[in-house]
């Protein structure tokens, strides 16, 4: 009897012991609390973002495992073993969370700095446009400037033209110029020169005045001055007398300013008579110097043979 | 064996099942009342962050749990209620930051494509004002 009621309390122990711990030390719920662990414990935006969530998650492990091995039913090692890994999870939605937030305030700032690069491109685009719009508009009246400039300074110059063209014709009309194929021929007589001397008198003077006004106002003319005499005296001293007085004249002129390069002269003595010798005013006529004006920028051809 | 072992034998089983009870589950009778509450919040928490619609599961373990909690409270049976609030508390938890992650990852998502267009019409932009 005794026995057998020690061999009963022997036999209850036995079952208490196996309701208790069917001994497995783990459960699948506690080795993928385990393994989310490990997971969480390698993710760095854990210990950033959740350090907190994760402690307690850690915590809750913890006491799983330690049912575990305090050999407790499957039922409270599961139970706390289901807790840890929800926390788990838990702490890795945390993590997300925030990481998401603060990628959310990056792209804020990034958006931000990028419109305020693409405004200030955009002003810049305007303000060289306008630029670009305002050099235009600046060489547009530059040009219209010039234009303009370019009208009036011909207009001038054919006003001066006009003008130097009226004031040449009215000079040559003043000094009986006579229109010939070398040129206009302006002709000093006799009168205009000291008897039988090459030196010209006041009138002489005027004269060749006028035409180095004429010269003056056109500087594409050129003159030639020819000195001729009558037939009275030796032909030597007539062509001596002739050059003198032609010398006369161009030196006159070039006293007047006229440059001495665009001045010819020749003396003919008693050649090339205007008129026959037989008679005191036609002998006067034939005393007398020529003076060719040159057409605008044109040489004046030689005089034809003699006659 | 003879009847009076058998029956003996009875007894001494009853007491171990009693005895083993005993050992493994420390008996609780502190209200869970307590327990409960925290989960039933936490569930309202979770609801109202968006769970039902961006973390289905995780809500409506936690809010099966809940609802047993109350029958094991109402069955005065405080230990289980006292387990199934703190499982339906974790499980609200996870619903509720899973719902804030979900929600904080679209609005990410939205920015960074926001950005990316962004991108584009200030290349394209530049590019045509290179051209």
């Amino acid at each position: 009897m005794k026995l057998n009621f020690l061999k009963a309390i022997a036999l209850a122990g036995t079952v208490g012991l196996t309701a208790c711990s069917t001994v497995p030390t783990t459960t699948p719920t506690l080795d993928e609390a385990r393994a989310d662990f490990v997971a969480a414990n390698n993710n760095p935006q854990i210990a950033t973002y959740a350090p907190m969530e994760f402690k307690q998650a850690g915590e809750s492990l913890d006491r799983a495992n330690q049912a575990a091995a305090n050999k407790e039913s499957l039922d409270t090692i599961d139970r706390l073993a289901y807790v840890a890994k929800q926390r788990i999870a838990t702490a890795q939605e945390v993590a997300k969370a925030k990481t998401a937030e603060s990628q959310v305030a990056k792209a804020g700032r990034e958006r931000d700095r990028v419109q305020l690069e693409a405004r200030t491109a955009e002003a810049d685009r305007a303000k060289r446009d306008a630029a670009t719009a305002q050099a235009q508009a600046a060489q547009a009246q530059a040009q219209a400037q010039d234009a303009q400039a370019q009208a009036a300074a011909a207009q001038q110059q054919a006003a001066q033209q006009t003008e130097r063209a009226s004031r040449l014709e009215a000079l040559l009309v003043e000094l009986h110029a006579q229109k010939t194929e070398r040129g206009m021929v302006v002709t000093i007589g006799d009168v205009l020169f000291a008897t039988d001397r090459a030196e010209l008198n006041a009138n002489g003077m005027a004269t060749v005045r006028k035409l180095a006004d004429i010269m003056t106002q056109n500087p594409g003319r050129t003159v030639m001055v020819e000195g001729f005499t009558d037939s009275t005296g030796g032909a030597a001293h007539n062509k001596d007398l002739s050059e003198r007085r032609a010398a006369s004249v161009a030196q006159a002129l070039t006293s007047q300013g006229v440059p001495r390069e665009r001045i010819a002269m020749r003396g003919y003595g008693e050649a090339f008579p205007v008129a026959s010798n037989d008679s005191a005013s036609n002998r006067q006529l034939n005393r007398r110097v020529e003076i060719v004006l040159s057409n605008e920028g044109a040489t004046i051809p030689p005089r034809a043979a003699q006659r | 064996m003879d009847t009076k072992s058998i029956n003996l034998l009875t007894r001494v089983g009853a007491a171990a099942v009693v005895l083993s009870l005993a050992a493994c589950a420390s008996p609780e009778k502190t209200p869970a009342t307590a327990a409960v509450a925290v989960s039933h919040n936490a569930v309202e928490n979770a609801v109202s962050a968006g769970a039902p619609e961006l973390a289905p599961t995780e809500i409506n373990a936690a809010r099966d749990k809940m609802m047993r909690a109350n029958q094991a409270l109402a069955a005065k049976d405080y230990k289980a209620a006292r387990e199934l609030a703190v499982q339906a508390q974790v499980d609200a938890k996870l619903a509720q930051s899973k719902a804030n992650s979900a929600k904080a990852t679209a609005a990410a998502n939205a920015l960074n494509e926001d950005l990316r267009v962004l991108r584009q019409e200030v290349d394209r932009a530049n590019s045509d004002q290179q051209q």
